[in-house]
């Protein structure tokens, strides 16, 4: 299992680029009763064979590393949903694209910490692909969003040392404006 | 920090680019690539990559990128980084953490001197072709 929820956010998104996603959206919303994530994406999406199979840790289409015989990204969001009273579903449609939805109790003592979501943010803004990701974020009743393709009008290159230590400070006073009372 | 808008933002940007073309900008820049698969993530990459932002932000360091990569094929050593700066050998270090990245910045980038206890030469023979 992850480490911390925003790892687990981190790897289901990479999941969406490795799809060849051109619009992915992910949604992020905290409530003192719920803690809830989707991943929508519309890359190559997959078969409800393959969908069923994906859950499996001891399965992998084999495409990115012959030899390996695992792929755990999914496993560990199902194994999180079980061991926390969390629900974990994934819908996808081969052609159309791949949502992941994550429900759970943030008060669950099972739960992984939080973790840093600016950081995360800024990984998966800066992460190199051809498509747009918008982040819709809420705490309580704050929120904000943000889209790759207007961070980089008013940035440039997201990858330039300049442009991401201006994307960090920028995503963590939105995070600062959530936690603020 | 007040929330910051996009205006505020693209105007920290000019800025920074004014400060930028004064520069000389002929040298190639330096490349920072990070493991990102799974492996990584939960090894602590992206530790790394705050540590990496921070220690070259610190120092004033410029002409740098940082990007990401999946799985390099050395899982048992994430997180796996990359460093390719112009008139050195391209290296892959492993194992990762804040403070080997904080090392990397100041022996590699600034000092130009290989850390030499985390590298490993290539990666995975079943990664590359």
């Amino acid at each position: 299992m992850h480490a911390t929820i925003c790892d687990m956010i981190t790897d289901l998104v990479q999941n969406a680029i490795e799809a060849r996603a051109t619009e992915i959206t992910l949604e992020v919303k905290e409530t003192k009763t719920n803690l809830k994530f989707v991943i929508a994406d519309n890359g190559k999406g997959m078969s409800a064979v393959v969908l069923e199979k994906a859950k499996d840790p001891y399965y992998t289409d084999g495409q990115k590393h012959r030899y390996r015989k695992v792929g755990l990204g999914l496993p560990f969001l199902f194994q999180t949903a079980e061991m926390t009273g969390g629900k974990a579903a994934i819908t996808s449609k081969e052609g159309e694209g791949t949502t992941v939805t994550f429900n759970v109790d943030p008060t669950n003592v099972d739960l992984p910490a939080f973790g840093n979501f600016t950081t995360a943010a800024v990984a998966l803004m800066s992460y190199e692909f051809e498509g747009n990701l918008s982040i819709e974020r809420s705490a309580q009743n704050k929120s904000y969003s943000v889209n790759k393709n207007e961070l980089v009008e008013a940035l440039g290159n997201l990858n330039e040392l300049e442009s991401l230590t201006l994307l960090k400070q920028f995503i963590a006073s939105q995070e600062e404006d959530l936690e603020a009372l | 920090m007040a929330k910051m808008t996009l205006e505020e933002l693209r105007a920290l940007r000019d800025a920074k680019k004014n400060e930028m073309t004064q520069r000389d900008t002929n040298e190639k820049s330096a490349q920072i690539i990070i493991g990102m698969g799974t492996c990584g993530i939960a090894a602590g990459a992206k530790e790394a990559f705050d540590a990496f932002l921070d220690e070259l932000d610190s120092h004033s360091v410029t002409n740098t990128k940082i990007t990401q990569t999946g799985c390099m094929g050395l899982c048992f050593s994430e997180p796996t980084v990359e460093v390719a700066v112009p008139g050195m050998p391209r290296v892959i270090y492993g194992n990762v953490d804040d403070a080997v990245a904080r090392r990397i910045v100041k022996e590699h980038l600034i000092g130009k001197s290989l850390v030499s206890d985390h590298i490993f030469d290539k990666p995975a023979v079943d990664i590359i072709k």
